[in-house]
């Protein structure tokens, strides 16, 4: 734009450190508490550092509870984000060509799912999951995570098609093309980047979720969250700072990949 | 010049794209005059109006608005309003307050910007869309808008990027004439970029030829269709007929063709002229063949050799005209000659 | 293409959104003791006349609000401050949105940990010599007031609207800008006159969205908010393990009532929506 003066500038070096505590500080925190020893008020850092609350954690009863958590998590994570992507593929894009006000009703009921606090659809629904027979079992809580989950991956995938050019299929149609025809050669390598993107998404909303899983599994499936969770009751600050970061592991892994999906499902949000 | 001009560009440099620049565009503008900037697609008219308005910087030279040198002044200060292709109408206002706004950003009192913006309303024409909002207006309304908001605060400057380019024909008419009746409203000094001639013809009072990074000609429409003051300006105004050949002062040769015209220099020189100059004619001293015919809404415009040379013709005074053999006429008050560089 | 076959898009619509109709219409049904887990029970709207109910509903009103006005600030500070092609600013809008993926629940562990009496923020306060010891810092986590909560939700939130107001800030509001400039409103009046109404006015949806998320989010709730006035999350999760048919009833009532609100966000949002893309300039 306008070159301009520098008017603000001292905010906006506020603004930027501000920023870069928020961003760094959280992690930084964490892998002080989890690798520290003896930090007792009033210390600004810890006495000393090992890796013994890691060792204690990841050792006898606890380490087989965690671990089965942490499977457990990966297994309904991948899932979920597997499912949630494929299913919102075609139902995403029907969604897609909805137009006046079918669209607005279509985009509220993705959007449903989303808004609804997990806390009341865990109520809502633990009644059903426990007649069906699911409650408190694997599949009954990837069926719960998947309910928001799917939310999400609608969106985004609405988004997605909002962009597509459908000329792109009609020109391909108008040359003699099927629509099977079309789909390995043009659709599919199109749809492998969004694809992944939606899994990413879905699997970030199943690994990151409390509620549901409380409710839903009754106590009998263990994740990471819960895990964490119980930690903080108990008060052993440690366990919980290894947990949490064990818990934003993926999330820092796929950065880049992670905020073009929430860019995509925030673009049809706002 | 400084005391009567409005506007003065004096060596302005421009810089856009990678490499592209204008180099030293110098050109004054008086109050109430329009000149129009004229030149092929990516030329630069856009930039050099965006580097005058403050919204991109000046590579070298100066901009000076009312005397005063505004090179490094940010874009509110200049007094220049820039008006882009697309009417940019602030969403979240109605028109009356957009029209407003110009005003109320240099806290004009109340009374006097009601009575101000009443008078331009009635001026373009929008008097009955004063509460409306900008989202429901039609292309051509939001056009007029656009304008009334330019000159609300009666700048000095105004700055018009292509503002009939892509319309439709009736909202072409309709802006138009918003525009005629903009521009009589005060004395601006007005900049019109365009790259339709017969546009800047009808509303310019002086055109600016922006050929390779340079204004190469700046006169009256009627003394830049007649006389362009270069082979290349003379191409951009229609002079498409191009013979290469040399001048001894007195003759023009090429090849075939031997006409008899006085020069100031020799050596090699450039033929051109439109295709009106040269015609079909029974009677006519030059031999050639009609190539291909196509017909357009002026009149049939064919395409024929002439003495070994391919170029643009019109039909016979009749009107008739078929493929074959034919004999043709040069209009010789149509023909220019430069040497060739 | 677009608008053929209508029927598919709203069965699609059905199948996303059947889940939460069938959680609305079951919590109906539990309140009115015609289903399951609390058949044959009466109606229980004791819990609604109850004080203590509607001062957790009114708690989450205004934490959500609370944390949402403050994300808010913060996304639209970024993205009106560093909008330049600086290194500084690409960096800030870099770092304002990296947070996102992070789970809600390690936001709330990092934000005990900092806000807590003897947090890390306590700490530094202490080696300022501003406190002397623990209980002499203010109470911000388990508080009624909610400050911590507010604090680290909007901290959580600002990413998600940041990456919408950047985008809205580089992309369509440039050429008005330019408009406005020319017209004549130095930096301050286009910012106030311009850029900030139509800023807002871009993030509404967005708003209404977050807004609903906090107010429905659990974990946080559970870690950071008050014992009383309980969030209405963890009011409700409380009702539901309780032992006798009227606290269930109670949990479905409560369910609802919450539903009813994420319903009305909803709605709203779309409205938002509807009415924000009609009004794009130019």
């Amino acid at each position: 734009m306008i070159p301009r003066p520098e008017t603000g500038s001292a905010a906006r070096a506020l603004l930027l450190l501000l920023l870069f505590l928020l961003a760094a500080g959280p992690l930084l925190l964490l892998l002080l508490l989890s690798f520290g020893e003896g930090w007792f008020w009033p210390a600004l850092l810890p006495a000393e550092f090992s890796g013994s609350a890691w060792g204690s954690l990841a050792s006898g009863a606890s380490g087989t509870r965690l671990l089965r958590a942490a499977l457990n998590s990966l297994l309904l994570g991948l899932s979920t984000g597997l499912l949630a992507s494929l299913l919102a593929l075609p139902l995403g894009r029907q969604l897609a060509r909805l137009t006046g006000w079918r669209r607005m009703v279509g985009s509220a009921a993705a959007f449903l799912p989303v808004a609804a606090p997990p806390v009341t659809l865990g109520v809502g629904l633990n009644y059903t999951f426990l007649v069906s027979g699911l409650g408190g079992s694997f599949i009954g809580v990837l069926l719960a995570h998947l309910i928001p989950a799917l939310g999400y991956t609608c969106l985004f995938f609405m988004g997605y098609f909002e962009v597509y050019d459908d000329r792109l299929d009609e020109a391909a149609l108008t040359l003699g093309a099927s629509r099977a025809q079309l789909f390995r050669p043009v659709t599919l390598p199109l749809l492998r980047r969004p694809l992944l993107e939606a899994a990413l998404l879905g699997f970030l909303i199943s690994w990151a979720q409390v509620p549901l899983t409380l409710l839903i599994g009754q106590g009998l499936v263990s994740t990471l969250p819960l895990e964490l969770l119980s930690y903080v009751n108990a008060g052993q600050d440690r366990f919980a700072a290894a947990g949490a970061i064990i818990l934003t592991l993926p999330a820092l892994l796929t950065l880049a990949v992670a905020g073009l999906a929430i860019k995509r499902t925030g673009a049809v949000v706002a | 010049m400084s005391g009567t001009s409005r506007l003065e560009l004096r060596l302005v440099a421009v810089r856009f794209g990678r490499e592209a620049g204008l180099s030293a565009i110098s050109l004054a503008v008086a109050p109430g005059e329009t000149v129009a900037i004229v030149g092929t697609s990516g030329a630069g008219k856009s930039s050099l109006l965006r580097a005058i308005a403050g919204l991109d910087p000046v590579a070298g030279g100066s901009v000076v608005i009312e005397g005063v040198d505004r090179s490094s002044a940010p874009p509110e200060a200049r007094g220049a309003v820039y008006l882009h292709q697309t009417p940019l109408l602030f969403p979240h206002l109605s028109v009356a307050e957009n029209i407003a706004f110009p005003l109320r950003v240099r806290r004009v009192d109340a009374m006097a910007i009601a009575k101000r913006v009443d008078e331009v309303l009635e001026k373009l024409r929008l008097g009955s869309l004063r509460d409306r909002d900008p989202a429901t207006l039609s292309g051509g309304q939001r056009h007029r808008v656009a304008l009334a908001r330019a000159i609300a605060g009666r700048p000095p400057v105004l700055l018009l990027d292509e503002p009939l380019t892509g319309l439709d024909p009736a909202t072409r008419a309709e802006t138009l004439e918003a525009i005629r009746s903009a521009l009589a409203d005060y004395d601006p000094a007005t900049l019109y970029v365009t790259h339709d001639l017969a546009e800047a013809g009808s509303i310019a009072d002086r055109i600016g030829v922006l050929l390779a990074a340079e204004i190469q000609q700046i006169d009256t429409p009627v003394n830049l269709f007649e006389q362009p003051a270069s082979a290349a300006v003379a191409e951009f105004v229609g002079f498409s007929n191009r013979i290469t050949g040399e001048s001894d002062g007195s003759t023009f040769r090429a090849g075939l063709w031997e006409i008899p015209l006085q020069t100031d220099f020799t050596g090699r020189a450039v033929l051109l002229f439109r295709p009106q100059s040269l015609y079909v004619e029974d009677a006519g001293e030059l031999t050639g063949e009609v190539l291909s015919v196509a017909h357009s809404p002026q009149g049939p415009r064919l395409r024929v050799k002439v003495q070994g040379v391919e170029l643009d013709a019109t039909a016979s005074r009749s009107g008739m005209t078929e493929r074959g053999d034919a004999r043709f006429r040069l209009d010789n008050p149509g023909l220019r000659i430069f040497a060739e560089l | 293409m677009r608008g053929t076959q209508p029927a598919y898009g709203m069965l699609a619509a059905f199948v996303v959104a059947a889940p939460v109709l069938v959680g609305i219409a079951y919590c109906a049904a539990g309140v009115l003791g015609l289903l399951g887990d609390t058949a044959g029970g009466s109606v229980n709207w004791s819990v609604l006349a109850d004080a203590a109910t509607w001062r957790s509903v009114g708690w989450s009103f205004w934490a959500a609000g609370a944390s949402t006005f403050l994300a808010l600030v913060g996304a639209v500070a970024v993205a009106a401050l560093c909008r330049s092609t600086r290194s500084s600013d690409r960096a800030a809008r870099a770092l304002a949105v990296l947070p996102l993926p992070i789970p809600h629940i390690v936001a709330a562990l990092v934000g005990l940990l900092v806000l807590a009496q003897s947090g890390l923020l306590a700490r530094i306060a202490y080696s300022l010599g501003v406190v002397g010891a623990p209980a002499e810092v203010p109470v911000l986590v388990y508080d009624g007031l909610g400050v911590g909560f507010i604090l680290t939700m909007a901290a959580k939130e600002i990413p998600f609207l940041a990456l919408i107001a950047i985008s809205l800030a580089g992309g369509d509001l440039r050429p008005v800008e330019e408009s406005a400039r020319t017209l004549g409103a130095s930096p301050a009046e286009l910012f106030r006159r311009i850029t900030l109404p139509l800023l807002l006015r871009g993030m509404m949806p967005a708003t209404v969205a977050v807004f609903v998320f906090v107010f429905g989010s659990y974990e946080v709730a559970a870690m950071l908010g008050p014992t009383a006035p309980a969030p209405l999350p963890v009011l409700i999760t409380e009702s539901y393990a309780g032992a006798s048919l009227e606290r269930r009833t109670e949990a479905y009532l409560l369910s609802l009532l919450a539903l009813l609100i994420a319903c009305v966000a909803v709605a709203a949002h779309e409205l938002l929506r509807r009415d924000m893309f009609r009004r794009l300039p130019g």
